[in-house]
């Protein structure tokens, strides 16, 4: 100021107008919030790895992307024409002519425009096109397919393998690094960070799965083992093996009784066990001294491990191998059938390729791989002598993350083998059905791949929409289903939540034990302990912690086993090991050396600070497990890992200060201090970077979360995914099945710092509210709340529901089959007049090309779209089935894919609005959630000193069992930054024992001339009387949460019954009823409320009324003969049939009277009838006019039973069994 | 307390704003002051919009917005008992000049800026003449001042005016709304109160309340500014358990569709005629006891 005085601006809290500037003119360079690309980066990134140009540090190899170093791995595959009959004339060995097949080259390109639309000037399509016409973001797949003629010639042929899912904002989308202003111009969010596909208009994500620790040996106790057959045990150990391509294959070593070890893989799904003496003897041709000090490493003396040993060498004996070559002979011999190789490659070439592909294929040789099952076989003795323990497999230690493109690649790999296989096997059919084969006709090569399905978009496509893997080999995973998710856009929350959970598998979830869904210490850091739902899933579906990261970039570690060499450690290859003395040194499952105990420490932690500092090219991403000696514990070794799939987190290293990266398998035996002020001397190696840093995103949303009792964080995380929020900025671009809008979302008075970083301000998802804790009106009992009226009135929680209906002229009745020329229009036909006094009422919502006016309002029934059928010229109408009244909010009319064909699909957004009503679901963020119960007057409100009336009231009965002090300490703090225009930091764990959150918003409040603790005497709006005591007030964020009344409400009066048993249906859609169950039967009768219990089970139900045979006492058998003729009706024998007054009769008891009638009138006739007394004088008087006879078959009665009751009877009459009632 | 009984009732106004004012209501009892209170708060009429036909609307707001944000713009309501009628009460079907207000919106944004539609885009148009005009005699067009029905603040300069929506190039909004007198027991939006503060005995002689406190009742709880009025009581003062509240502190604040002295003047005037029918010769503020629960305006 030019006269010196300090004008005092106060530094802007809420940061309201930087981010509707922001929010209006989008940066035009980079995004606006760069951190919400950082927490899909490993969904994004595991994708580009696909791709040769992934723009991914290449680390060791050469980097080139996952598909084609599959193709390397799928190798080529040989086709003969000959039969294989020696002798024949195809050759000396009868297999004839050789072709090889195989793909050279994987290109995927962007998503386009076909060729057929040639107006297009802008040939890209973009996600938001996908998503408006309901179709998937793909691009076009093309192999480049190889193969040999007879003269060795290479041939090549490029073929069209269908369009390919693309992930949004990959290297292949064509968003990729785009800015905030472009993606807004594309009809994106600002904040758009992509990680999911876009498959029939819907968002669908891979979610993230957890699988067991890639190339690292852990050993199990496994009970089930010994079941695997004779002589198996509990013990085992286990290897997940990953190839270079990320498909995997584990290898598991069981011990058997007998002291030897069986090895055990799985090949297209099914299980196979070698000894493990014939792999290794396979392997390098091993000679028995070898194995046995490879194993005993020279402890002598332990006569367990010589006796097991022994056994081990003793167990091969009888299989009679001596060298390694008749070894693979063997297995090449016993597997040939299964494998599928080429006919003329030998046993030997067999059983090595077998080697190769099935046993610890992360190795590249068979010495490695040699090497390391020793080392299996030491751990696998050590388990059993219980020298170590057994590893946790549920414990994040000893997992890692099945990433989303590692999986998508794994399943093109293996179209693209059964691609091979399938050219390969046409072609040795043909050979079988002696049709003729050509090798050198490309013709014939042509016919034979056409025959062949190579639209592998369409599997892919088909994989993401249903979640369903479809596969020959279950890609070594335990699961078939359940892979991928919707991401729901119902609000902000749960959406970005999707990208970061993380599931622990679908084959736990039926699994009765609970002890893989225990929360572990290892998970700390990694997985969040709060965020997790609860109900089914609790446990099993994790969340990843704000700070954990998932490694995609494969690290350059060749120089490491220089690099420890050099520093102290053994070479592999040393020959003659103590094995008692020495730690076992290994990377990514390689033994690359060997350490003593304190060597080993020394190369760890030099590690560690190399790697923090970068010195000697130590990447960071570089996990270095350091299991130390232990008496009966882990089993000890240096392990390092620099594979991709890891957790890994930020922490400081305290040994220089600089940022470190940990994983779970470190993190076991670090010392981590949560908090500077927690380093303790020569104990922490580590310090975190922020005490919250252990929990997710949404769970750090929770305001001072850590004041609050622990479960009902948990239910905070769950009410925020569901709450009605701001799902989406460009709401008009967006066609999801239902979106929940809250129209007043505001900016949260209190919210934890990352509340900011997070952009959750964006996406606004609840709205302050004065909230009172008293016990008012009576209303708020048992966790309802008293919603203000005039608060109401003036748009408290307005939200609206957004419906999609989607109107297909093909799925139409009347539609064509054929595409090309549709026989359904949109439309009206002349049937409709559109003039004139007597319009039709359609024109009210419709306008003259059928399709609905915006802004039309809809009540049940009335017409959205009308459509006219060429055969019949006559206009149908769709009509709107909701029950709601709704309004079009918006009109989509969707083309096809080259936008050449006529307008047959539409789509419309339903705009319901849903202003709050008694029964509506509201909560705050400390898991206290409760209904709206009455909308108050607000003259009847009580009220403040200064004329403040809560927008809210909840009863004080909320709060002493739930110990939601979290809550208490917000209504503080958001009324002293109401007062004071802040907003309050409500990061957990800011405030200790000394520095209390109360005093210091109390301080706040005094300042604002309010009580220190928040309390303010109140009055009631009745009486204007003070209250006795006084009341806390303070203002709190709602929610409102998506379940509301108007979906949920279900009452009958009368209504559809089920034909068969007359009872009322079911469901609250076809307007059904509420099952009265047992329970409540039995509390009725516990009533002793007879009355009710007759109305509710039988009049309200299937009361009727039946005609019972008082003679047989059937239900089933009524009969009626027709009396409106005024005659009785007379049978075959002149008698009076018997019936009732209405002409009821009993169809059993007439028979039988009548059959028994027809016997007595025989007998009198033949003179046989001497059973009877004798009368004097016998006269036949016909039944007529006999008394009491006649009634016979026709005594029937009424009575009122349950109508299934008569259905039963029916069918026990069916079984033969029949009923028989007793009427009184 | 027999001595105030005899008091007539006081009020001392201390502060009279454009929109607010602040006032001292002695010599009455509680039920009286609140039942002022509630008048207030929920029985003055005023006029708001309560019919809005959408002739046209491209905003990207939706309709029902739009109406929402329409009725809750104060518009100018002085006389409100004399000017206009309740359409219920009136001899027309749905609406004539005697008991509606017809306002219009009309705006279409034509250059590359926002615009922002406000309430001072709100215009208030005469009846339609209908022929009807002859048989009613009502004289309560007479009554209505110059702004009667007009959006608050739109005549005044300085005043900011009350958005509604925003536009862009091509977008338009035009509305025609009909504004009806209603009281706020109704809808919030008649109101012409924001806030209505209310105090009585600051420094709790009576004891009708108990200041919960953690260590020190004096720091924890602040006294308010209106303890000023009062003595504030000796330690050693003996509770008189007899005692009545009969100092009341007021302070209304209006949004601007009423006065604020017009607000208080017609409350005492609304509760006098309504209470009046069930009194006799009781002077105002001390009901008859009869009548004491029946004073709801």
């Amino acid at each position: 100021m030019p006269d010196g005085t300090q004008k005092t601006r106060r530094i802007p809290t809420f940061n309201t107008l930087a981010r509707e500037n922001a929010f209006r003119n989008p940066p035009k360079e980079g995004s606006t919030y760069s951190i919400l690309n950082e927490f899909v980066a490993s969904h994004l990134e595991s994708f580009n790895a696909l791709f040769d140009d992934s723009g991914l540090p290449s680390g060791d190899g050469d980097g080139r992307g996952l598909l084609s170093l599959a193709l390397k791995d799928v190798g080529e595959r040989v086709a003969f024409d000959g039969d294989g009959k020696v002798g024949s004339e195809s050759g000396p060995d009868g297999w004839g002519n050789r072709m090889r097949i195989w793909i050279e080259q994987v290109t995927v390109a962007r998503p386009m425009v076909p060729e057929k639309d040639r107006t297009a000037r802008e040939r890209k399509v973009f996600p938001s096109e996908a998503r408006e016409r309901l179709t998937s973001y793909r691009g076009r797949m093309t192999v480049k397919l190889c193969w040999t003629d007879i003269s060795g010639q290479r041939h090549e042929m490029p073929k069209d393998c269908g369009l390919l899912p693309i992930m949004v904002r990959s290297v292949r989308c064509n968003l990729r690094s785009m800015s905030s202003a472009e993606l807004v111009k594309h009809h994106e969010e600002p904040e758009e960070f992509g990680g999911y596909f876009v498959i029939n208009g819907n968002e669908r994500l891979i979610r993230y799965l957890i699988l067991p620790r890639r190339n690292h040996v852990i050993s199990l106790l496994r009970p089930s083992f010994s079941n695997r057959g004779p002589s198996y045990t509990q013990y085992a150990v286990q290897m997940r093996c990953v190839r270079p391509d990320q498909t995997s294959v584990t290898n598991t070593l069981h011990y058997l009784s007998n002291g030897s070890a069986m090895l055990r893989f799985s090949w297209r799904k099914q299980e196979y066990v070698i000894p493990i003496m014939l792999v290794l003897k396979a392997l390098v041709g091993a000679s028995d001294k070898e194995i046995f000090e490879g194993v005993m490493m020279q402890d002598y003396e332990n006569t367990f491990l010589t006796d097991r040993v022994e056994l081990l060498l003793r167990s091969f004996k009888m299989f009679t191998m001596q060298t390694g070559e008749q070894c693979l002979e063997y297995l090449g011999d016993k597997f040939r059938v299964v494998l599928n190789l080429p006919e003329d490659w030998t046993n030997a070439a067999q059983g090595a390729w077998l080697l190769k592909k099935m046993i610890l294929v992360h190795l590249e040789t068979p010495r490695e791989k040699f090497r390391m099952l020793l080392f299996m076989l030491r751990k696998l003795y050590s388990l059993v002598s219980g020298s170590c323990c057994a590893d946790n497999p549920d414990s994040p230690q000893h997992q890692e993350v099945l990433l989303p493109g590692s999986l998508y690649g794994m399943i093109i790999k293996e179209r693209l083998e059964e691609i091979l296989n399938g050219i390969r096997m046409g072609i040795s059919m043909d050979v079988r059905n002696g049709v003729a084969v050509d090798f050198n006709d490309k013709r014939y090569f042509q016919k034979i791949v056409s025959k062949v399905n190579f639209d592998i978009g369409a599997k892919l496509s088909n994989f993401l929409a249903t979640g369903n893997l479809v596969s020959p080999t279950g890609l070594d995973l335990q699961q078939a289903s359940g892979f991928t998710i919707v991401a729901e856009k119902l609000n902000w929350q749960r959406y970005i939540s999707h990208f970061r959970c993380i599931h622990r598998g679908a084959f736990f979830a039926e699994l009765k034990t609970t002890t893989v869904r225990k929360l572990l210490p290892e998970a700390w850091g990694f997985l969040c302990p709060v965020h997790t739902p609860d109900g089914s899933p609790c446990g099993l579906l994790n969340h990843l912690s704000r700070s954990c990261r998932i490694t995609t970039t494969p690290l350059a570690v060749a120089h490491i086993p220089a690099l420890l060499a050099a520093h102290g450690m053994t070479q592999v290859f040393t020959p003659k090991i103590d094995g008692r003395k020495n730690l076992s040194v290994q990377l990514d499952g390689r033994v690359i050396g060997w350490a003593r105990p304190s060597v080993a420490a020394q190369l760890a932690t030099n590690l560690r600070i190399w790697k923090t500092e970068g010195k000697h090219e130590v990447p960071l991403d570089l996990e270095i497990g350091l299991v130390p000696v232990s008496n009966g514990g882990q089993y000890p070794g240096l392990f390092l890992f620099s594979t991709t799939a890891r957790m890994m987190r930020p922490v400081k290293y305290l040994g220089n200060g600089r940022d470190d990266q940990v994983g779970p398998f470190e993190q076991v035996y670090m010392n981590i201090a949560c908090t500077p002020e927690e380093i303790e001397e020569a104990v922490s190696t580590h310090v975190e970077h922020e005490p919250t840093n252990f929990l997710s995103i949404l769970a750090n949303l929770t305001p001072f979360s850590d004041f609050n009792q622990s479960p009902r964080n948990i239910y905070q995380c769950q009410m925020g995914k569901q709450s009605m929020g701001t799902p989406a900025t460009a709401l008009q671009h967006r066609t999801d099945n239902k979106l929940y809008r809250l129209q007043t979302g505001q900016s949260p008075v209190v919210r934890p710092a990352l509340h900011n970083t997070y952009a959750m301000d964006s996406f606004p998802n609840g709205t302050n509210a004065i909230v009172a804790v008293i016990s008012y009106t009576g209303y708020d009992m048992e966790d309802a709340m008293i919603l203000n009226k005039s608060a109401h009135e003036r748009g408290f929680g307005y939200g609206t529901v957004y419906k999609s209906q989607i109107i297909d002229l093909k799925d139409m009745r009347g539609a064509s089959k054929l595409t090309s020329a549709p026989t359904l229009h949109f439309g009206l036909a002349n049937d409709i007049r559109t003039t004139g006094d007597n319009m039709h009422t359609c024109l009210e919502f419709l306008d003259l090309d059928g399709l609905p006016f915006v802004g039309a309002r809809l009540s049940s029934g009335d017409p959205i779209a009308a459509y006219v059928d060429d055969t019949t010229g006559r206009t149908k109408f769709v009509r709107y089935k909701g029950d709601e009244l709704g309004y079009i909010d918006e009109v989509r009319l969707l083309g096809s894919d080259a936008g050449d064909t006529e307008l047959q699909k539409i789509h419309i957004t339903l705009r319901i609005t849903r202003s709050p009503v008694i029964g509506d679901k509201f909560s705050s963020r400390h898991g206290q959630k409760g209904v709206c119960s009455q909308k108050w007057p607000a003259v009847d409100m009580p009220f403040s000193e200064s004329g403040m009336q809560p927008d809210v009231i909840i009863n004080p009965h909320a709060f002493p069992s739930r110990m939601t002090i979290g809550m208490l300490v917000e209504s503080m703090a958001g009324k002293a930054g109401a007062m004071h225009g802040l907003a309050q930091d409500a990061t957990p764990f800011k405030f200790s024992e000394e520095d209390t959150a109360i005093n210091y918003f109390g301080e706040q409040l005094l300042a604002a001339g309010y009580n220190y603790y928040g309390n303010e005497p109140m009055y009631s709006g009745i009486t204007g009387q003070e209250f006795a005591a006084d009341i806390y007030i303070g203002v709190v964020y709602y929610q409102r949460l998506r379940h509301m009344v108007l979906d949920k409400f279900q009452v009958r009066t009368t209504g559809p019954v089920d034909p068969v048993t007359r009872q009322p249906v079911k469901g609250r859609k076809r307007a059904g009823g509420i099952r009265f169950g047992e329970m409540e039967r039995d509390a009725l009768i516990a009533h002793g409320t007879s009355f009710l219990l007759q109305d509710r089970l039988m009049n309200c139900s299937d009361y009727s009324t039946a005609w019972v045979c008082r003679t047989c006492g059937s239900l089933i058998s009524l009969g009626y003969e027709d009396v409106t003729l005024g005659e009785m009706v007379v049978g075959t024998s002149k008698t009076l049939k018997p019936s009732g007054p209405g002409g009821e009769y009993c169809r059993v008891c007439r028979a039988a009277s009548e059959e028994e009638d027809e016997r007595e009138r025989q007998a009198l006739a033949t003179g046989q009838h001497l059973q009877r007394p004798q009368a004097d004088i016998t006269i036949p008087i016909s039944s007529q006019h006999v008394l009491n006879r006649a009634s016979k078959g026709g005594d029937l009665d009424v009575v009122a039973v349950p109508y299934v009751f008569r259905y039963l009877c029916a069918e026990l009459a069916s079984m033969g069994i029949a009923v028989s009632l007793e009427v009184r | 307390m027999q001595s105030h009984d005899d008091l007539e009732p006081t009020v001392r106004i201390r502060e009279l704003k454009k929109d607010r004012v602040n006032f001292v209501l002695g010599n009455v009892d509680l039920a009286f002051a609140n039942s002022l209170r509630r008048v207030m708060m929920a029985d003055i009429p005023t006029v708001a919009i309560d019919m809005v036909e959408i002739e046209i609307n491209t905003t990207v707001l939706p309709d029902e917005f739009i109406a929402h944000r329409l009725g809750m713009v104060p518009l100018m309501s002085s006389n409100c008992d004399e000017a206009i009628r309740n359409t219920r009460d009136c001899t027309c079907l749905a609406g004539c000049s005697f008991c509606s207000i017809l306002l219009v919106l009309n705006v279409g944004c034509h250059d590359d800026t926002t615009m922002e539609v406000t309430s001072a885009h709100l215009d208030v148009i005469p009846y339609p003449e209908e022929g009807l005009e002859t048989q009613d005699s009502g004289e309560e067009l007479s009554k209505r001042g110059e702004y009667f029905g007009h959006p608050v603040g739109k005549n005044e300069p300085g005043v900011a005016p009350i958005l509604i929506c925003k536009i862009r190039k091509g977008q338009e909004l035009k509305v025609k709304c009909v504004a009806k007198k209603g009281i706020a027991k109704e809808h919030a939006k008649w109101s012409p109160c924001s806030a209505v503060s209310f105090e009585y005995d600051p420094y709790n002689k009576l004891r009708h309340t108990k200041y919960w406190f953690e260590t020190d009742e004096r720091g924890e709880w602040p006294t308010s500014d209106n303890g000023k009025e009062e003595e504030p009581p000796r330690d050693d003062e003996p509770f008189d358990f007899n005692a009545k509240p009969n100092k009341f502190y007021f302070e209304v604040e209006t949004d601007g569709s009423l006065g604020p002295q017009e607000v208080v003047m017609k409350d005492f005037s609304n509760f006098i005629t309504t209470a009046g029918s069930s009194r006799t010769t009781d002077k105002i503020g001390q009901p008859h006891p009869r009548t004491q629960n029946t004073t709801r305006g």
